[in-house]
């Protein structure tokens, strides 16, 4: 008997793929949303049905929670999991879903509210005595002598922030004054509230997270650990477990933390808790988000766990089993994501439509991806394309596995980070497992000026891509693709002789 | 035939030794190059004397040009300088987080004048040649969508 008959997913993209896939493996119809830029999305696709719920602009659809609610009652759906992003944190979503008498797949509203705030998080990690990064714990006034004690550098952070955003690095107590007024003003324009806070800023460290599952009747899984330490912008690119850089101790006191923290929350879901580990293994309390993390594909795959059919199942009421209660992760998993985003122009943004898409596949290797040959991107939305994960007996198995996976992989059409991934698994540091949160900024860093040999090949394909196609040795079919101005050269020189 | 010409950022480029390439699948634009055993994937787009290639990941814009497509494109290029002012605008739709430019700067070529936040990123927004701010049309905490004047340089 399937734990609901059918479950709307209110997202889209790969994340609204991967809960399509557990629906079916549970034996419940998926019904997907799409706004008017997606009716030819691949989450669209693989759904049972989809509802439409609005313009292209996420305001008016991915985050209506007017028109998901109507989309749900429409389509006559009991749950609806809201993948991570757009509305999976929102505690006016999660009340409106229950007041439309259906369940919503994550933790009530209230757990949400006092999680999303993060210096009353801060406040409970340190009453449940978690250690936290040394910092204020009530929100900065005008007053800058309450800073005194921190240090600097240190982080100026907005309390409805989270998850890498509203943070702003302040060096020294001269910028502080200014850094302040700004944070603020951004805070307030971002989330709505220009509430901050202070952290001292900790380097080298690293940025672990712990994946617990915990179901309506107290029962609390704890998955393992994620290392996330890749990033740029403070948002993560790459993920892996177990972590190179946690040894049994540390390991068993950060379960010890997380499960503290989890303790003092009133939650049934995935969940994630977040924290800093500095050079001499002290670990500090970041955040904890009570829904599935875009990595927690990782852990599925040490695990071999369906961490998306476990939130499902726990909603409906049934409890962890208890070979889920008492599991050790075996071998090692390391997830990269292919964004659309310019590497060699500080990872800014892309778009475009996808003209060429290989993925690779084979023994070990799992790609979750929400796009395919001839998508067309829009800046609207998050330019996450696909998560590339491995899985090997050790870590260095893993990593040839990565760097073979990596070779596999081909896209054209719009600049990816692919070539940042194949360049950083032959880094020293990565492959040593040495790395903090600062390797992009000190070992990739922002010179990309394009080397001469590069420049050379390119210019042997070019030359020999338009000798081709003047010479009608390439005839592309289907021809009149937008992109590919390639095939109508062909074309156009076949008319003119 | 022998007239084209190859160039990378405006400057001329001698195509690699030793290496041919290949087309796979012509549709994608899927090649490869292939230098005796030694071969790497490679895609290709464009048409014309614009052309996209990628390899290892990293698009690179190239044009080949006859030596008559150089002339016209010598004279467009003089036209565009004799222009006006012009107006920076946005490429992504977002949040104008902050303004660093003010009408009477004078900024250089590359210079950031204002930052956007799209998909929890933030962009700078830079200057695509010197000149000075005659126009700041946004503010912070405004919302802007792709094609919004943002800034005029004179």
């Amino acid at each position: 008997m399937p734990p609901f008959a059918r479950l709307l997913i209110a997202n889209r993209g790969e994340i609204a793929i991967r809960v399509i896939r557990a629906c079916r493996e549970l034996g419940i119809s998926p019904i997907s949303v799409h706004s008017d830029a997606d009716v030819d999305a691949l989450h669209v696709q693989m759904a049972d049905s989809s509802e439409r719920i609005g313009p292209p602009s996420p305001r008016d659809s991915y985050l209506s929670i007017e028109a998901i609610i109507d989309a749900a009652r429409r389509s006559g759906a009991d749950a609806i999991h809201p993948g991570y992003g757009f509305l999976s944190e929102s505690p006016d979503f999660a009340r409106a879903v229950e007041a439309a008498g259906l369940v919503f797949i994550g933790p009530p509203p209230e757990t949400l509210e006092s999680l999303g705030n993060k210096l009353a998080a801060r406040r409970g990690a340190q009453a449940a005595g978690v250690p936290i990064v040394p910092g204020t714990t009530v929100a900065l006034g005008d007053d800058s002598h309450e800073l005194a004690g921190i240090g600097f550098p240190l982080m100026l952070k907005a309390s409805a922030g989270g998850g890498g955003r509203g943070m702003r690095r302040v060096d020294s107590p001269g910028a502080l004054a200014d850094a302040l007024v700004a944070a603020r003003r951004e805070a307030l324009a971002a989330f709505g509230d220009g509430t901050v806070y202070a952290e001292r800023l900790l380097a080298p460290v690293r940025h672990i997270e712990v994946q617990l599952l915990g179901d309506r009747h107290g029962r609390l899984a704890v998955l393992g650990e994620r290392d996330c330490s890749i990033q740029r912008r403070h948002q993560k690119l790459v993920e892996e477990s177990p972590s190179p850089a946690v040894n049994p101790g540390t390991r068993a006191a950060l379960f010890e933390s997380a499960r503290r923290v989890a303790a003092s929350v009133d939650f049934h879901n995935a969940a994630t808790v977040e924290f800093l580990l500095d050079a001499d293994n002290n670990h500090y309390f970041l955040e904890m988000n009570t829904r599935l993390q875009v990595e927690h594909g990782v852990t599925e795959l040490v695990t071999g766990l369906d961490l998306v059919a476990w939130q499902i199942r726990i909603a409906a009421g049934e409890p962890l089993a208890d070979a889920v209660l008492n599991l050790a992760g075996r071998g090692h998993a390391i997830e990269v994501r292919l964004y659309a985003e310019d590497p060699y122009d500080d990872f800014r943004p892309s778009a475009g439509r996808i003209t060429a898409w290989r993925m690779p596949a084979g023994p070990g290797v799992r790609v979750d991806a929400g796009v395919s040959a001839d998508t067309d991107l829009r800046t609207e939305y998050d330019p996450l394309l696909a998560k590339l994960m491995v899985y090997a007996d050790d870590r260095p198995s893993a990593m040839d596995r990565l760097r073979r996976a990596l070779d596999e992989t081909l896209i054209g059409g719009v600049q990816t980070d692919a070539g940042f991934l194949r360049w950083l698994v032959d880094d020293a540091s990565f492959v040593g497992g040495s790395y903090d949160t600062g390797l992009i900024g000190e070992r990739w860093g922002t010179d990309h000026e394009l080397d001469s040999e590069l420049g050379a090949l390119a210019a042997t394909v070019a030359l020999a891509a338009r000798t081709m196609a003047e010479t009608g040795r390439v005839r592309a079919p289907g021809s009149n693709r937008a992109g590919s101005a390639w095939g109508e050269v062909a074309r156009r020189e076949a008319l003119r002789r | 035939m022998s007239d084209l010409e190859v160039q990378i950022d405006g400057v001329p480029v001698v195509p690699a030794r030793g290496w041919r390439f290949e087309i796979v699948d012509p549709a994608r634009g899927i090649g490869r190059l292939v230098n005796g055993l030694a071969s790497m994937p490679v895609i290709v787009e464009g048409g014309a004397s614009d052309w996209v290639v990628t390899i290892r990941g990293r698009r690179i814009s190239v044009t080949v040009r006859s030596w008559r497509e150089r002339m016209l494109a010598g004279a467009e290029t003089a036209a565009a300088a004799r222009a006006g002012p012009v107006a920076v605008r946005a490429t992504l739709p977002g949040l104008i987080l902050s303004v660093a430019a003010s009408v009477g700067d004078a900024v250089e070529d590359g210079a950031t004048l204002l930052t956007i936040e799209a998909m929890k990123m933030q962009n700078d927004v830079r200057a695509p040649r010197s000149g000075r701010v005659i126009e700041v049309s946004v503010h912070p905490g405004q919302t802007v969508a792709t094609g919004a004047p943002l800034i005029r340089l004179e």
